[in-house]
């Protein structure tokens, strides 16, 4: 039997909507396997009724829910999954890409003794073994779990899960654990979010940038293009290395890999450390006036033309257009 | 106070990785320090420049051709640097952590080092595993990722970005830091540098490894992503493509 466990996790109490994503494709996959049981564990004080409708099939729980666990602690999260895990008896362990789970994952593969595979989609985990994009994604590369338990770090993916959400869902109160001094290094003092935009790596559509902006001035169009379409503005590593955008918007290979349902590249010629990126996007959209450039290739609808020329025209189209919705 | 610093060897992202009959063929290809790893070392150089009293061991688990990478990091600064030779082949995250664990163990005993710095990803296979993995078998704290970093009296305070924010974490040593883009603007090499470098020394640690990997790699091949581009004559055509055949507006 598997009993797959899901790491759910929370930010300043609110469930992320990508955790609550990743339950519902493991719920898909326990389906599909049968003779399978989901269970999820959430650590830190969370509003649970948002999550009433949101999620999927049946299972339970397990809720850490003691103040001090509000902020991220490596050692105290490693500690109640790990817990879990071995209390039920688990088999999987599945978190969402976040930058929690990349901290915690590889610790928990050590304590756990579990092969840890990243960058997967849901059905790697159903033929045992995940393929991703390696070498600035110039080649797939496959890899098997050797253990018999295993971690996966499933990839944001634009397809949304076919699960019909509203299922039965029990919270269980998990007993606080003894800590001693030394679990609570490193401490979070504080978390600060940025106001406004969603994060690229969570956003549904994307409005990214490259040298072909031309400076900082060029992206304000992309910023009034992600506001009309309560999108996110990306970059390429030469905006940010011009300065002209902050690191945190950076995709591709030393930025982040993104996958949103709709992905405007706009004056973004299209090197391959970009395209690592975007491997998991939905639709592409390429605007760009070289005609010959290789993000065309990647594209799915591409319009020629000087991004300043062009974009001004699709705001107004767009403004036009959403008038009507 | 002593600082140790992980580092190993990538492709250039610039060099064109071929494929040959079935095969991948690195002939074409040069191999540089992992761009994370520069920041690593660069952080761990400042701290020594400004509080002085400092050690910075490198150490790496690759192959022979690692003292290249060895050599790049004395002559940016590291005192002394460490090959970390193992009897069996290191090919996933966990037997990497493993090599280094022990050759760091060994080195500094009975002791651990105060710091430890690794990129937070090699550029290659991008697995992001092996430096959170290294700080559980030491059973030392760790922040992956930082973006930045400044010493108080008693302890580290570090950022994180993390989903839309910033995370503020004080951690006190010894801990492992692993390092993001955006944290330093790393050096180049100067001339002094390597001459200096020319007079220390590249030691060498041997390791036992009888661990099996966690992690097996059993194919690579080229990855073709083209897709078949429509041109659309105008902004208004995107748009009704867009709502009304992918509804995503």
């Amino acid at each position: 039997m598997n009993k797959f466990l899901v790491f759910l996790e929370q930010r300043e109490g609110v469930v992320k909507k990508n955790s609550i994503s990743t339950w519902n494709r493991v719920q898909e996959l326990a389906a599909l396997r049968g003779n399978s049981v989901v269970s999820g564990i959430l650590v830190g004080p969370a509003e649970i009724r948002q999550l009433d409708g949101a999620m999927a099939g049946n299972g339970m729980i397990y809720h850490a829910k003691e103040e001090r666990l509000r902020l991220y602690s490596q050692e105290y999260y490693a500690g109640v999954v790990a817990d879990t895990f071995k209390r039920e008896d688990c088999t999987d362990l599945f978190f969402a890409d976040t930058v929690m789970s990349r901290d915690l994952a590889p610790r928990l593969s050590v304590r756990l003794q579990a092969s840890l595979l990243n960058g997967c989609i849901t059905s790697d985990a159903e033929v045992d073994g995940v393929s991703r994009p390696v070498y600035s994604g110039s080649f797939l590369a496959s890899f098997i779990p050797k253990r018999y338990q295993r971690i996966f770090i499933l990839s944001s993916d634009a397809q949304l899960s076919s699960c019909s959400a509203g299922g039965n869902i029990d919270f269980i109160d998990v007993e606080p654990r003894s800590f001693s001094i030394k679990d609570i290094v490193p401490v979070v003092r504080q978390i600060v979010m940025r106001e406004g935009m969603p994060d690229v790596s969570e956003a549904r559509i994307i409005v990214a940038g490259g040298r072909g902006m031309g400076g900082a001035e060029g992206f304000t169009l992309l910023e009034q293009l992600a506001l009309l379409l309560g999108g996110a503005v990306g970059a390429s590593r030469t905006a940010v290395d011009e300065g002209w955008r902050p690191h945190a918007e950076q995709i591709g290979q030393t930025g982040k890999t993104v996958a949103p349902a709709l992905y405007f590249a706009c004056g973004i010629s299209g090197a391959v450390q970009h395209l690592a990126g975007i491997g998991s996007a939905g639709i592409v959209v390429a605007i760009n006036c070289d005609r010959h450039a290789p993000i065309f290739d990647v594209a799915d609808y591409g319009l020629t033309g000087d991004v300043h020329i062009v974009l001004p025209k699709l705001l107004d189209s767009l403004k036009e257009f959403l008038k009507t919705q | 106070m002593n600082i140790a610093v992980c580092v190993c060897q990538v492709p250039d992202t610039a060099s064109l990785i071929g494929y040959v009959d079935g095969a991948i063929d690195y002939s074409r290809v040069n191999e540089v320090m992992n761009p994370y790893d520069e920041y690593a070392l660069e952080e761990a150089v400042r701290l020594k420049e400004r509080f002085g009293g400092c050690v910075i061991t490198v150490f790496s688990a690759a192959s022979d051709a690692a003292k290249e990478v060895l050599r790049k990091a004395l002559a940016l600064g590291a005192d002394r640097a460490v090959r970390v030779s193992c009897s069996a082949e290191v090919s996933d995250p966990f037997q990497t952590a493993l090599v280094l664990s022990r050759a760091i163990t060994d080195f500094y005993s009975p002791a651990l080092p105060d710091l430890v710095f690794c990129g937070k990803q090699a550029t290659d296979f991008q697995s992001a595993q092996v430096p959170s993995m290294l700080a559980e078998m030491l059973g030392m704290a760790s922040v992956s990722g930082i973006t930045s970093m400044n010493p108080s009296l008693d302890s580290l305070r570090i950022n994180r970005e993390i989903e839309g924010g910033i995370e503020y974490i004080d951690v006190t040593c010894p801990a492992l830091l692993s390092t993001e883009k955006g944290l330093n603007q790393p050096r180049k090499t100067s001339i002094r540098g390597v001459m200096e470098a020319r007079k220390k020394t590249v030691g060498t640690v041997q390791v036992s490894l009888h661990e099996a990997p966690y992690v097996v790699m059993n194919a690579l091949e080229p990855l073709e992503r083209k897709k078949t581009c429509s041109f659309v004559p105008d902004e208004d055509d995107l748009i009704r493509i867009l709502s009304q055949k992918h509804n995503l507006l």
